[in-house]
């Protein structure tokens, strides 16, 4: 069964490799100091992936020189349990804050946030209806005067803007 | 003395009672929230302190951390679900006052103790950091590196049960610090071709995914109505025959609290514990603790609220935050161009002396807002999260945008979100990898000064006599933790397979 330990392990180890790949591309100039602008980023590189190896390696001797018992292998075997679905529920919110990127100076604040509240709440769980789009509007509102009267926050204006609203 | 009569010039200055009861009344409710924590409260202001005067921003955020603490309590006596870790200790006592019809006293008992142990944590904040500033004026670029050095030998008591992960989540914090221009040379690194990264990526965008953005994403796969509170209690302070009985557990309580807040890596959930177990042992009646007993709420409420201000201590003298809640403090003070450690003293001693006295204006706030806000508290509690949550995602991405007026800081963040989620899953520490985006900069460009000065001679670093010093502690700091480790592992005589999770501390 692979461990959380060896799943970090073997990601610092592709993190470390693909950084050390471009500290390496790092220009050389004449006016560089000793160490130079790639000194500190090798060394942070290499090190990376040295703990990424210990950490992959920890993670299979754990397995290989102790087995762990019944109730290990059980506890093993649960730390897996339903992280899949907590995967994809993050990457759905994490898509919906996309979209908003997306959205944002074209449709502007006012309209971008109050779909943002709506989709991100209606994804959350919360039963859409006459309900949910009056707290949309009006979280959207609140938050527009936050930032745009109290703070002085220029927001982008987008659709309303060029509607003259 | 002369700080103490600086800093009460500020008392009356309207800019910082206003900070400082905003950020006790923003702390307070999000204390109260279960799953928000003290530092997520904090990094939801982060945004908003931007435009504000830096006085007012770092007492804002300062305040902030000592209401969550209170906040934590409220559902920790209410509904068993403490708000933030440090209450967890509280849940005991106070959920079985709740049940024997006395949630009221419990939660005056709360507020009290944390009152008292505010006030006696600022007056060891204060008598802790000033004598540390005298030595601001002989630092040089060795002493710098070496401070950063010292600061990055705290992880080894912030890894949890695995030091390989803290290390490793410690050098991506120091890679973050590497992108944009070089801190000797100003050429470009890791930018891409892109204008936006050309100045590095504030620590705020990260702090800000990494607590805030991750605990959305864990909580939108979470379903199901959570605890609701259906009581109205009022809060009931205890009377003299019951404050003289308090004494003792909230005295333990503040002696464990200004030792555990002063020790980088230690915190309040761990104050909060030893002090109940030791109010436990001490007390005359130690039968009564987990039915019900009222020093089983005063000694961790004590101990959580002196450690809000202790754990300042390393923070303002030597720039290391040890914990959460500290590191975004220290964002806050970076946004505005403040560098805590010891020429903060010298350059910014007015920010210092605004801060005690925002810190003490925030303490007796606590006291009003806590009776205040109670009934706002349980309202809050009561809301259904995907509201809540939906609310919380807007706030975060409205306020990185305020920021810069940037989308591409909004995509920064939101990776870092990304980032800390696997992390939490992983069980990585974050507070590591907050520690090397902070400091990367400074232990980079201090040691390449440093061997330029020197004719790059690296006995420049054990010739300085603070270099040397600061470096010493920094060994014997690593060689204490890992010897406490190899000890712990030879008593336990098995291999942790897995490290604990992120966010031991707050």
């Amino acid at each position: 069964m692979i461990s959380r330990d060896l799943v970090g392990g073997l990601a610092a180890v592709v993190i470390g490799a693909v950084y050390l790949y471009f500290a390496y591309q790092l220009r050389v100039s004449a006016l560089d100091d000793s160490l130079g602008p790639s000194g500190m980023p090798r060394i942070y590189g290499w090190l990376l992936l040295s703990l990424g190896l210990i950490l992959t390696a920890q993670a299979v001797l754990s397995r290989l020189i102790g087995p762990p018992p019944a109730a290990g292998r059980e506890a093993l075997r649960g730390e897996w349990e339903g992280q899949g679905r907590r995967i994809a529920w993050a990457a759905g919110l994490l898509a919906i804050g996309a979209a908003y990127l997306f959205v944002v100076e074209k449709l502007g604040y006012l309209v971008s946030v109050a779909l943002l509240i709506l989709a991100a709440a209606t994804f959350l769980g919360a039963r859409f209806g006459t309900r949910l789009l009056a707290i949309a509007a009006l979280g959207a509102v609140a938050l527009w005067a936050i930032f745009a009267l109290v703070l002085g926050v220029s927001m982008p204006s987008g659709l309303l803007g060029r509607l003259g609203v | 003395m002369e700080t103490l009569v600086q800093s009460a010039s500020y008392l009356f200055d309207l800019g910082v009672i206003i900070a400082a009861l905003a950020g006790v009344t923003w702390g307070i409710m999000g204390g109260a929230l279960p799953g928000i924590s003290p530092s997520i409260t904090m990094a939801l202001l982060l945004p908003f302190t931007y435009t504000m005067e830096p006085m007012s921003a770092i007492v804002l955020l300062a305040s902030t951390y000592i209401g969550a603490e209170y906040g934590g309590s409220v559902p920790a006596i209410l509904i068993r679900t403490p708000g933030t870790n440090a209450a967890a200790a509280t849940v005991i006592d106070g959920y079985e006052m709740n049940r024997q019809g006395k949630a009221g006293l419990a939660l005056g008992i709360s507020l009290y103790s944390g009152v008292l142990g505010s006030l006696f944590g600022l007056a060891m904040l204060i008598l802790l950091s000033g004598p540390l500033s005298r030595v601001a004026l002989a630092f040089t670029p060795p002493a710098y590196f070496a401070l950063g050095v010292l600061g990055l030998s705290v992880i080894a008591t912030l890894s949890g049960e695995n030091l390989v992960k803290g290390f490793i989540a410690a050098i991506l914090g120091l890679m973050v610090a590497t992108i944009g221009t070089d801190p000797v040379t100003g050429g470009t690194r890791f930018t891409f071709g892109s204008s936006e990264l050309l100045s590095g990526i504030e620590p705020v965008m990260i702090m800000v995914g990494l607590f805030a953005m991750s605990e959305l994403l864990v909580q939108a796969g979470r379903r199901g109505e959570a605890e609701r509170v259906t009581s109205r209690p009022r809060i009931r302070f205890p009377d003299l025959k019951l404050a003289r009985r308090l004494a003792f557990p909230q005295s333990i309580g503040s002696v464990i609290g200004t030792f555990e807040g002063v020790m980088p890596g230690a915190g309040g959930t761990i104050a909060s514990f030893m002090s109940y177990n030791e109010a436990r042992r001490w007390s005359r009646r130690p039968e009564e603790f987990g039915k019900g007993s009222p020093e089983g709420i005063a000694a961790p409420e004590t101990a959580n609220n002196t450690v809000a201000e202790t754990a300042l201590v390393p923070l303002l003298s030597f720039g290391i935050p040890g914990s959460n809640s500290t590191a975004i403090l220290l964002g806050g003070f970076l946004i505005h161009g403040i560098v805590p450690g010891p020429m903060l003293f010298q350059r910014s001693g007015e920010i210092v002396h605004g801060l005690y006295a925002g810190l003490f204006t925030a303490t007796f706030g606590m006291l009003v807002m806590g009776m205040l806000l109670l009934p706002a508290c349980i309202w809050l509690v009561n809301r259904p999260r995907p509201y809540l949550n939906a609310f919380i995602f807007a706030l975060i991405l409205s306020g990185i945008y305020s920021i810069h007026n940037s989308v591409f800081d909004l995509g920064i963040m939101m990776a870092a979100g990304a980032v800390g989620f696997f992390m939490r899953m992983l069980r990585f520490p974050f507070l590591p990898t907050v520690l090397g985006l902070v400091l990367g900069y400074l232990v980079e460009s201090s040691f390449r000064r440093s061997l330029v000065l020197s004719g790059d001679d690296l006995l420049i670093f054990v010739n300085d006599r603070i270099s040397l010093g600061l470096l010493t502690l920094a060994v014997l700091f690593i060689a204490g933790s890992l010897g406490k480790r190899i000890y712990d592992l030879a008593r336990r005589r098995r291999v942790e397979a897995f490290s604990q999770g992120s966010e031991a501390r707050e």
